[in-house]
């Protein structure tokens, strides 16, 4: 199964804490050694100060092992500076406590004025905002998500955006609103971040390399917010498919990202119309990325291989079953899958027997039947089914000519009409002022 | 000579000819008494006048009969026929109807000189277009005009030394001493400076490039001039003169002989190449060769620098013998051998000799000899090699002429390897170019590409040492113009995983070279043409996504009009061969859409550069011809041009017929290939449609089959012995490509059968169709799905009984026509409401709308009825 595993290729766009998670769901999910997977998790601690972390993750791997003392030492060090650092932004917690500042800086218009105030009122300088920059990254380092996010927002609020180090604070702020899982305000450092990135080229130098390579970040990191948000599913064809900058960077930088793509478009029954889009990009990709979805789509919406479609869909039940982002969505998206299927069936067909659908669906027929009574219950379906034959028969009727002729000829009527009267309220203008001409 | 010639001669013709003139001008036009005083002023007379203009005109022709240069030649010719004629009362008057003796000399020259190049057959070969056409004229001029003048010819070559020298003789004598001799015979002596002036000038120029070709000969020269001065000073009587006569004639045979030993010798260098080896071996040097240094000098380094930079600053000077500096300078090559000078002063001499055979060719646009060429390949190599095995030498153009040092050892040498290299392979180009592709001399001259390959890599491993990143580009750029074209079949083999993973293959090659030059180019053109150069390796190697992607992300399409026209030529050609990459991997629309710019102008021939066409509207002036001319690819390079017509015109078919089929009722079908329907049109206007003969034929004839849903027949028309020939046996993988036309021909040619006689059906069985076309089941069944769900079908599947139920919603006639007259009443009220808003004046408002109505039409296939009728909203709304 770990053919289909994404987590390698993904790891490298993603940031080391973001990479938990992910770990997490693959040691539940038992596909990989679980001592490989420790090893791993170690590996990117020991570039983080969640010491204690680190420390139980060897036990668990080396039980009879002693802790090192280099990492004890270490634990005291980052307490210590953690401390140190703390005091430096005195002034600011202060001011971070205080309930009522807090609301009036929000309504400050611009960070200038806001300095303004702050430095007046409350003993505050500008260097400070650097060493609560590094305060904040500290925390993060900790684990410590929650508070970083209440620092960042800070940074947020007192840094003009030309600052050199707002960037680098979006990003900050993103990532700890996503490992506290909080995805309302998730998603609106996205936005701001995506909206700082794509109008300011310029802060990258004009450097279009490193442009795509925030946007690739971006783009993962988005994932998190995307499935988990309740408009994560529109949000993320917006983003990935219609914005085109986006779209180059999934097609040159991370294919794969279209599995993801594609799921949303599956699974988002609304969004019919950019399934067309979708599979123009996934073929025209089809030689640097393939998985069972994007296959899927190519069968049904290309070759029009319906047992294709159907075998590929048995193997994206379990593509979707390990992938940490997609495993909530698998009902989901089975279920759009077969309705997909049946829908792309009636328009072909006339007459289908339901044995033979229910095969493709992978159904057993009583339940294909069951199914079939249902969408059309809810009219969803324009068809009936013919019990004694074990058919279904569809009920919609092509366009005729004639219809086709009265749509066309319908507006021509009207619009001449309006001509007709404005030409003779022009004439009749015309003629008022020669009437007046002529008076005077 | 001529100068103190012309200066001595003015003051002389001034006497004599006023004297002898006014009489004689005076009498015919006594009526203007102020035109005498005019003719007074006027220094020399009419028949002096028309004489120089002769003499002028002669010389001129002497000049480039040196240079060989036959146009120049042609218009002086004609010049100087002109000339005679206007000259010719004078001649009549002064010498009885006698034609002049320089005058006929002149002639006998020329006509000697023509027919020796005539029947020098190679040379002729060798020379230009432009030049061999005027020979051609030149001589059937010269024999026309010269039957004229058979008597005085056939006289004059019966003794051409003896008159010359008589008149020399005797002007030379009044000049002299001029002021105690009151002019005795005027009549000799007008004509004396002329005379004096041609046969001294004929000495002077022919003299010239012995000239300076040796020094000890001019001094000769001059010596013999200056004793033959005293003679005439001494002379007194007339009795001497025939001494004189005698002995100056002996002279003058002497040098002609002379000069023609020489002439021999040189034409001989010019023939053989083997003669330069002797040159360059240096030991055998011609006897009446300059000597380099005297004899017994210490010949050491800085003697050697000395007499180099010496030979180098005539570099450039107008009277400089080209090829003698060569063969100097292989000379001193020889020398410095000889005495172990080191290496570095070796390769300053190489160097010096590179660029002075560079110089050779005075004329930029023409190829340099054969002779040259191969002589500047080896001297390139041979350097490079000493500059590989010395790895001390420090070769660039960085180093001033003051800080070269060539005693020890970090040698610093001024000069420009890159340069030379660049200059070398420009050369190649022209000279490949000047040749006749079908001739073996062209496959001789190719052979030559592996050496300057070589040579090109040798540079580059000298410059991966010591160059800067700007020159690697530069050489690497160099490289891959010498790769990109060339068809690896290796590549090919690695795909298929024959060979092993490291292979190195020249798709390796140019990736690595390629990257390079997009990280470290600073100019844009080196980087757009390697970008240019790689894609059309991909697609050259059927890396038809590589290949598709890097034109996507280059964004070429967009900024290639403005770029200069040798890279528009490359984009041309990548195209080209994308084209042909697509419709190997089937895929047509793409294939077509590469090509379609280049075959819909009708002249893809000048647009990939590799012909010229003839303009109608305007012709050429010579001057484009020649730039033209300078773009053009050299033979080996050429995209095969019925391949890429064929495989257009094929794409289009495959495209087009369903379409047509799919549309025919339609009043706004659109052509989607111009060329293709001009070629079925034209066919079409045949009374009788014979056997097809050429590829457009084929093509023709299988479309038509298509259209009638004839798959064997379209299929045999295009795949077939005449067409393999012709075309698919120049694929590498010919067979592949058959394979993927017919699965495509069937396809295609099912659809435009449904799309065509689907009214007769009421249901047709899959299988049925599936056996008719000689297609799989499931395939049939894709390709119905497909158009059914694209709606260009009205019918549904039925499912048990595997058959295709059509809907009878397809419009009859009658219907169709409605629907055409219903477009027509829509577009006939859309272009009344557009002619009331311009009426109305009401620009913005115009512009914004006409906006919206490209943009419906295009639409309009979908049936975007929704469209018109917001664009009805839009402009009440603004009324």
């Amino acid at each position: 199964m770990a053919k289909f595993d994404l987590t390698s290729r993904m790891g490298q766009y993603l940031d080391r804490h973001l990479v938990f998670p992910l770990l997490e769901f693959l040691s539940a999910k038992e596909i990989y050694d679980e001592t490989e997977l420790l090893k791993a998790k170690l590996d990117i601690l020991s570039k983080t100060n969640m010491v204690d972390y680190a420390i139980d993750i060897r036990r668990q791997l080396y039980p009879n092992e002693e802790v090192p003392e280099e990492l004890k030492q270490r634990r005291v060090h980052v307490v210590a500076q953690l401390q140190e650092l703390q005091q430096e932004v005195e002034p600011i917690t202060k001011v971070m406590g205080n309930d009522e500042v807090m609301k009036t800086m929000e309504n400050m218009r611009d960070s200038k004025t806001l300095i303004n105030f702050l430095s007046k009122d409350y003993n505050f300088e500008i260097d400070m905002i650097e060493s609560l920059h590094k305060l904040a990254k500290y925390r993060y380092e900790c684990g410590n998500y929650s508070v970083s996010t209440s620092y960042l927002y800070f940074c947020m609020l007192v840094l003009p955006p030309s600052d050199k180090s707002y960037l680098s604070v979006l990003w900050g702020k993103l990532a700890s609103e996503i490992l506290v899982q909080n995805w309302e305000s998730a998603l609106e450092d996205l936005n701001k971040l995506r909206e700082y990135i794509d109008s300011s080229p310029n802060h990258f130098g004009g450097n279009s390399l490193q442009l795509l390579q925030q946007r690739t970040w971006l783009i993962h990191w988005s994932l998190f917010v995307f499935f988990n948000h309740a408009m994560g599913r529109e949000l993320i064809i917006e983003m990935f498919l219609y914005r085109p900058h986006y779209l180059n960077a999934i097609q040159t930088m991370c294919p794969h990202i279209l599995r993801y793509l594609a799921t949303a478009v599956i699974i988002n029954r609304g969004r019919r119309s950019a399934l067309k889009d979708l599979v123009k990009v996934i073929q025209q990709e089809s030689y640097t990325y393939r998985d069972p979805i994007t296959e899927f789509l190519e069968h049904l919406y290309v070759n029009f291989d319906f047992d294709g479609a159907r075998q590929k869909l048995h193997e994206c039940h379990t593509v979707l079953f390990n992938d940490f982002f997609l495993i909530s969505c698998l009902e989901e998206f089975v279920e759009n899958a077969r309705l997909m299927i049946f829908e792309t069936f009636c328009r072909i067909h006339q007459c289908i027997s339901i044995g033979m659908l229910a095969e493709k669906l992978n159904m057993n027929p009583d339940e294909a039947e069951c199914w079939i009574v249902n969408l059309i219950r809810n009219a969803r379906l324009d068809a009936k089914i013919d019990s004694k034959l074990g058919h279904v028969v569809m009920g919609a009727q092509p366009l005729s000519p004639y219809q086709q002729l009265i749509e066309k000829i319908d507006s021509l009527a009207v619009r001449s009409e309006t001509l007709v009267g404005l030409i003779d309220r022009k004439l009749k203008a015309r003629n008022d002022i020669r009437w007046g001409t002529q008076e005077f | 000579m001529s100068r103190f010639f012309a200066t001595g001669s003015d003051s002389d013709s001034d006497s004599s000819s006023q004297e002898e003139i006014i009489p004689r001008q005076a009498a015919p036009i006594y009526t203007f008494s102020d035109d005498e005083e005019e003719v007074k002023r006027v220094v020399r007379s009419t028949k002096e006048k028309r004489y120089e203009e002769l003499t002028n005109l002669i010389k001129l022709i002497r000049n480039y009969k040196k240079i060989k240069d036959m146009s120049s030649m042609l218009t002086s010719f004609e010049d100087l026929q002109r000339a005679y004629v206007k000259a010719l009362p004078v001649v009549q008057k002064e010498e009885g109807g006698q034609t002049p003796r320089f005058y006929t000399r002149c002639l006998v020259e020329l006509e000697d000189f023509i027919t020796e190049m005539w029947e020098d057959k190679d040379g002729r070969k060798n020379l230009s277009k432009n030049n061999s056409k005027s020979l051609a004229s030149l001589r059937q001029k010269l024999r026309k005009y010269i039957k004229d003048f058979d008597e005085d010819i056939s006289k004059f070559r019966e003794n051409p030394d003896q008159p010359d020298d008589e008149e020399e003789e005797e002007k030379r004598e009044p000049e002299v001493d001029s002021d105690s001799d009151v002019p005795v015979k005027p009549a000799a002596k007008v004509i004396k400076p002329v005379v004096r002036d041609e046969g001294e000038s004929s000495s002077d120029s022919e003299d010239w490039p012995s000239d300076s070709e040796s020094s000890s000969g001019s001094s000769e020269d001059e010596e013999k001039f200056t004793s033959m001065r005293e003679r005439f000073l001494k002379r007194t009587t007339e009795k001497d003169d025939d001494d004189e006569k005698e002995k100056k004639k002996d002279e003058r045979r002497k040098e002609r002989k002379d000069r023609e030993k020489r002439k021999l010798r040189r034409e001989d260098e010019e023939d053989e190449e083997g003669e330069w080896e002797t040159v360059k071996g240096g030991v055998a040097i011609p006897s009446e060769k300059p000597k380099m240094f005297a004899k017994d000098a210490e010949i050491d380094l800085s003697l050697v620098i000395k007499k180099l930079s010496e030979i180098i600053a005539a570099r450039g000077k107008k009277r400089t013998d080209r090829r003698e500096q060569i063969e100097l300078l292989h000379e001193l090559q020889a020398i410095a051998d000889q005495h172990n000078l080191g290496a570095a002063i070796v390769v300053k001499i190489k160097f010096a000799i590179i660029s002075s055979i560079f110089d050779y060719n005075p004329k930029v646009s023409d190829a340099m000899k054969p002779e040259y060429w191969t002589n500047l390949i080896e001297r390139m190599s041979e350097m490079l090699d000493m500059l590989r095995n010395h790895d001390n030498i420090l070769i660039s153009d960085s180093v001033t002429e003051e800080t070269e040092r060539f005693d020890e050892a970090p040698y610093r040498i001024r000069g420009c390897v890159l340069t030379s290299l660049e200059r070398l392979d420009d050369e190649f180009i022209k000279l490949l170019k000047e040749c006749d592709p079908h001739s073996n001399e062209y496959v001789e001259r190719l052979k030559d590409e592996a050496k300057v390959s070589a040579i090109i890599t040798k540079v580059q491993k000298h410059l991966e040492v010591h160059g800067s990143q700007s020159e690697l580009c530069r050489i690497y750029l160099r490289k891959i113009e010498h790769l990109y074209y060339k068809f690896d079949p290796l590549v090919l083999q690695y795909k298929s995983g024959e060979l092993p993973r490291d292979t190195i293959t020249s798709m390796q090659e140019m990736e690595r070279l390629c990257k390079y030059i997009y990280a470290k180019d600073g100019t844009d053109r080196l980087r757009t043409r390697a970008i240019l150069s790689h894609i059309y390796h991909h697609a050259l190697h059927d890396n038809w996504f590589q290949a598709r992607d890097l034109v996507l992300m280059s964004h070429l399409q967009e900024t290639i009009q403005h770029s200069d026209p040798s890279t528009q030529i490359l984009y041309n050609r990548m195209m080209a061969h994308l084209g042909l990459c697509a419709f190997r991997h089937a895929n047509i629309k793409d294939a077509h859409n590469c090509l379609v710019d280049l075959m819909m102008t009708g002249k893809p021939k000048e647009l990939l550069a590799q012909g010229l066409l003839p303009q109608r509207q305007h012709e050429r002036s010579k001057e484009q011809e020649k730039i033209e001319k300078q773009r053009q690819m050299p033979f080996h390079m050429h995209i095969n041009l019925e391949l890429l017509e064929c495989v257009y015109l094929v794409s289009a078919m495959l495209i087009e017929i369903p379409y047509m089929a799919a549309h025919e009722f339609d009043a706004r079908r659109r052509m989607i290939s111009k060329t293709f329907y001009q070629q079925l049109r034209s066919s079409e206007r045949q009374s009788l449609v014979g056997p097809p003969e050429s590829m457009r034929e084929h093509v023709v004839a299988a479309a038509k089959a298509m259209r009638n849903g004839h798959w064997a027949a379209c299929n045999n028309f295009i795949i077939n012995e005449k067409m393999n020939t012709k075309v698919w046996d120049l694929f590498y993988q010919a067979d592949a490509v058959r394979a993927m036309l017919t699965k495509l021909i069937k396809e295609e040619t099912l659809r435009t059968y449904l799309f065509t006689y689907s009214h007769v059906y009421d249901s047709i069985s899959m299988s049925t169709l599936g056996e008719m076309f000689k297609l799989d089941k499931p395939v049939v069944h894709s390709i119905i799905s497909k158009m059914i769900i694209n709606e260009e079908l009205m019918a549904s599947l039925d499912d048990p009984s595997q058959t295709v139920v059509m809907h009878r919603s397809e419009p009859s006639r009658l219907q169709s026509l409605a629907l055409q007259l219903a477009d027509k009443i829509n577009n006939f009220v859309d272009s009344n409401e557009r002619i009331l808003e311009t009426k109305q004046g009401n620009f913005f408002l115009r512009s914004a709308n006409q906006g919206g109505f490209r943009g419906d039409r295009q639409n309009f296939r979908a049936g975007n009825v929704q469209d018109w009728s917001r664009q009805r909203r839009d402009n009440r709304r603004e009324y």
